[in-house]
């Protein structure tokens, strides 16, 4: 009996002691708390040094796109060397314990604002990104008919939120600054204005600067806060109207009588200006707001104010009533929009979980990456989960009553409904979305879910990560290892943000049908043809690179429908023009059609040429398909550079 | 005279009068620049932000307010003015001028809501830091400048662009036909012209250097039918057909 005991107690004290060490790791411990002593005033040798790095990093970056445009090997080298240079001192500085606060604000400033720079040097004249010619297309409508809501065929939504061309036709009408200029100039502004009010926010709800800071830093690992959130688009402008809310109304939570009025005051401004700018943001503030004043109503705290919880409720059912309204008023174009999406998404997700049939599309080979740079990102990933299992307990336990410390006691503190501060609880809990946003970005269909939930996520994944670092990895003495792997490790995070951010961001030769690698001189060259000798305004259709171009440089009215019910892409996917084809155009107001030969050199990078929902997805086009359209009678041929061809279809509809 | 407290909103009024004036009077555009990017983007959600009485805790947290409330202020400037038909520079200088003016009008003169004067924290910079700044900033200047240089001469892609219009409304009888060289060198060519399949402009040894453009006019007969008019674009170096359009000449 003492044997048989004496056997179970031996094998059971490794699992004990292993689940002690895990408990012990995940646990809700705050070693010490943020007692780092940081120096009042920032270190002007380490602010000049980084200024100097990151503007020889930018030089860097700047030659290897050039080397990338001429197509020299060495592009790979400059640019990726350039990048580490821009991402990597900065952010060991920023994340080094007893920095300065002003210091790390001024140096994530410079961050953000060089990672825009970065992505600026891809296209430093012109726009690149698919949707930032559907938003320049827009805001130049706006300068020429002077009139708000003209519909946008190529994103019809966006027309019900132009906050973002309105702001930028102010600046322009008032400056005489051209779009992109203005544009630019816009970016750079709202990166900067990003950053700090996150910072601020952080600082306000943890009151730490330290983990404000190393916070700021791992939400710059988001895939989309380098490229999806610079690029001239109306979730840019709307991101920073929603941390700049969450940041007033946490700044506004120990306010009382007429400060308080004020800050709600201000909010609903914002509130208002975000329900104009962005559906999905407006609908994610609305969220976070409601969840908040849901969290504080349920909150056992006697402490609470009856005056602050009013408050939490009226800015709740502002985030929630004026988007609400607005997108009524205006037939709710939302639903339709995003509805799609999400649904092909979860289908997709769903899919690959339980191993059923996929959609078609999902069997089209995404576009993919040099194995160094997928490690890159896979790395931060991993070291992103691992942060995140450190953190959310201590991130839960930081807001538990201050006299229940010890052990698993905060946590169930917690359970028991009783916390300081209910952002904290619900950033926590938003965290927790990280490991679906990467599941989603695993699918073809449910990227672009992933892609848009990790905005929103990382909110509460930097400050979860953050709190593991200070008070788990760094913990009460940051010496030896303990100083060097936590920035190291939050420096590969944000590289892991840049290597995720894009697909080729270095700037390459022409590729068929992949966006911004597919817009190059000639593209623009004939698109200006176009309105010098034809004049701006004539309905075109073409594929989807080319009708960006028409659009934007052309002035051209572009469509990818022929009527309602077809769509352009069904036309030039024959051998032959079919009756029905045929009788389609003819009925259509089309003016002018433009193919583009290069389309039948290579399958598309990003798997379409048209939609991303045409059927024939990943089938290379073939000249016979494109070229049909010379023997089709009403149809002449106006302009031939021997890529680019543009056929008059004012022939058909009886026109000359 | 206006009160300590209300300076600042004195000097907007100021400042978006200065921006109305050169609106309607400047055509340069730094001037316009200097006095519109604050206006639009920082100046104009200042006054907001004293109108309402917002108190913020640091000078950091009312700059990034600031250029919140900015925003708010020219979206609803965009509203009022589409409303207004007055979506024109003039429009937008007045209506940061309106918002200016009616800011210092409501803001409480009791000086509860001024600027908090506190920075982020002290910062002493010795002349070779802020040397090292300065040059920081050149060579992030020269980068930029590096990048558009590369991006201008760039050109993948060496053609002719050739092209046909039909008789325009003003101008009937008239086909339009264009060659433009994109090439990297000089190249000769022959051009023909036909309508119906029967030749009626033929041009030969048409030189065209990199970037020059030629365009003709070729009068075509007008008759009672629609006619198809083509044309063509010879190499006469290697004998080959390097380019064909058409047009559609209208019946009368």
């Amino acid at each position: 009996m003492i044997r048989a005991y004496f056997n179970a107690e031996t094998a059971i004290a490794p699992a004990r002691a292993w689940m002690h060490s895990i408990l012990g790791i995940i646990g809700p411990d705050l070693r010490g708390g943020d007692t780092e002593t940081a120096p009042d005033s920032a270190n002007s040798n380490w602010i000049a040094a980084l200024c100097l790095v990151v503007a020889a990093a930018l030089l860097l970056v700047a030659a290897g796109q050039g080397a990338g445009r001429r197509g020299d090997d060495v592009a790979q080298l400059l640019f990726w060397s350039g990048t580490l240079l821009v991402v990597v001192p900065a952010s060991l500085r920023i994340a080094w314990p007893n920095v300065a606060r002003g210091e790390r604000l001024f140096l994530l400033v410079l961050l953000a604002d060089a990672l825009f720079l970065h992505k600026t040097m891809y296209s430093p004249t012109g726009f690149a990104h698919h949707d930032e010619y559907l938003h320049w297309i827009a805001a130049e409508d706006l300068t020429t008919a002077r009139r708000l809501f003209l519909s946008n065929p190529l994103l019809p939504i966006a027309s019900v939120y132009p906050a973002l061309e309105i702001v930028t036709t102010a600046i322009t009408n008032l400056t005489g600054l051209p779009i992109f200029a203005t544009a630019t100039l816009l970016l750079a502004v709202l990166k900067g204005t990003l950053i700090t009010a996150l910072f601020l926010f952080y600082e306000r709800i943890t009151g730490s600067p330290r983990i404000a800071a190393i916070a700021c830093l791992t939400y710059m690992g988001c895939s989309t806060f380098v490229v999806f959130e610079s690029i001239f688009s109306y979730e840019s402008i709307a991101f920073v109207l929603c941390i700049l809310i969450v940041a007033v109304e946490a700044a506004s939570r120990d306010l009382v009588g007429r400060s308080r009025s004020s800050a709600l005051i201000l909010i609903a401004l914002l509130v208002a200006s975000l329900a104009v700018a962005h559906h999905l943001t407006a609908a994610f503030v609305a969220f976070y707001l409601g969840m908040l004043a849901a969290l504080e109503a349920s909150r056992q705290d006697v402490s609470l104010r009856v005056q602050a919880r009013i408050a939490m409720g009226a800015t709740a059912v502002l985030a929630i009533v004026i988007p609400l309204v607005w997108v009524l008023a205006h037939g709710n174009p939302f639903t339709g929009y995003v509805g799609p999406v999400v649904e092909t998404g979860f289908k997709a997700l769903l899919a690959k979980l339980t191993g059923t049939s996929t959609p078609q599309s999902e069997h089209v080979s995404p576009p993919s990456q040099p194995i160094l740079l997928r490690l890159t990102t896979l790395l931060a990933i991993l070291l992103t989960s691992v942060g995140l299992a450190t953190g959310f307990f201590r991130s839960l336990a930081m807001t538990a009553p201050a006299n229940l410390r010890s052990g698993w006691r905060p946590i169930q503190a917690i359970l028991k409904r009783r916390w300081r501060d209910s952002r904290v609880v619900l950033l926590t809990l938003l965290a927790c979305g990280f490991p679906i946003s990467v599941a989603f970005r695993l699918t073809v269909n449910g990227w672009q879910i992933g892609n848009r939930m990790g905005t929103f996520v990382f909110i509460g994944v930097g400050l979860v990560f953050a709190v593991g670092i200070v008070h788990f990895w760094q913990g009460r003495a940051a010496r030896g290892w303990r100083r060097i792997v936590p920035p190291a490790a939050i420096s590969v995070i944000v590289m892991g943000g840049v290597t995720a951010g894009s697909i080729e961001p270095i700037r390459g030769p022409y590729k068929v049908s992949s966006d911004a690698q597919s817009i190059e001189r000639m593209g623009i060259e004939t698109s200006l043809w176009t309105k010098e000798w034809l004049g701006p305004g004539n309905r075109f259709t073409s594929d989807r690179v080319n009708r960006l171009l028409l659009a934007g440089y052309g002035r051209q009215d572009v469509r990818n429908k022929i009527n309602p019910a077809i769509y352009a892409a069904r036309v030039f996917r024959r051998d032959k023009l079919g009756s029905d084809d045929f009788y389609a155009l003819a009925r259509s107001d089309l003016d002018f059609l433009m193919v583009d030969l290069r389309l039948t050199t290579a399958p598309p990078v990003l798997g379409f040429y048209f939609e991303p929902w045409e059927p024939q997805q990943g089938t290379q086009l073939t000249a016979d398909e494109l070229l049909k359209f010379n023997d089709v009678k009403g149809v002449s041929r106006t302009f031939d550079n021997g890529y680019l061809i543009i056929y008059d279809l004012r022939g058909l509809h009886g026109e000359p | 005279m206006a009160s300590p407290s209300k300076r600042d909103l004195l000097g907007a009024c100021l400042w978006a009068g200065a921006t109305v004036a050169a609106v309607a009077a400047s055509d340069s555009m730094l001037l316009r620049v200097i006095l519109g990017v604050p206006m639009a983007l920082l100046i104009s959600g200042h006054v907001v932000l004293r109108a309402i009485g917002v108190r913020t805790a640091s000078l950091t947290e009312h700059l990034v307010c600031s250029i919140g409330a900015s925003f708010a202020v020219t979206i609803a400037g965009g509203f009022v003015l589409d409303a207004m038909g007055l979506l024109v520079p003039l429009g937008w200088a007045f209506w940061y001028l309106a918002a200016t003016t009616a800011a210092m009008l409501l803001a409480p003169g009791d000086g509860n809501a001024s600027i908090p004067r506190a920075w982020p924290g002290p910062l002493r910079m010795q002349r070779w830091q802020g040397a090292a700044v300065a040059l920081a900033m050149l060579v992030t200047t020269g980068a930029y400048a590096l990048a558009i240089h590369d991006q201008a001469v760039e050109r993948q892609f060496n053609y002719t662009e050739f092209w046909m219009l039909p008789p325009a409304k003003g101008d009937p009888g008239q086909l339009v036909i264009g060659v433009r060289s994109a090439e990297a060198q000089a190249r000769e060519y022959d051009l023909e012209v036909t309508l119906e399949g029967k030749p009626i402009a033929i041009i030969r040894s048409l030189t065209i250097a990199p970037g020059d453009t030629w365009v003709r006019k070729v009068p075509v007969p007008i008759l009672a039918v629609q006619q198809k008019a083509e044309a063509r674009l010879y190499r006469p170096a290697d004998d080959k057909l390097y380019r064909r359009v058409s047009a559609l000449v209208p019946g009368s």
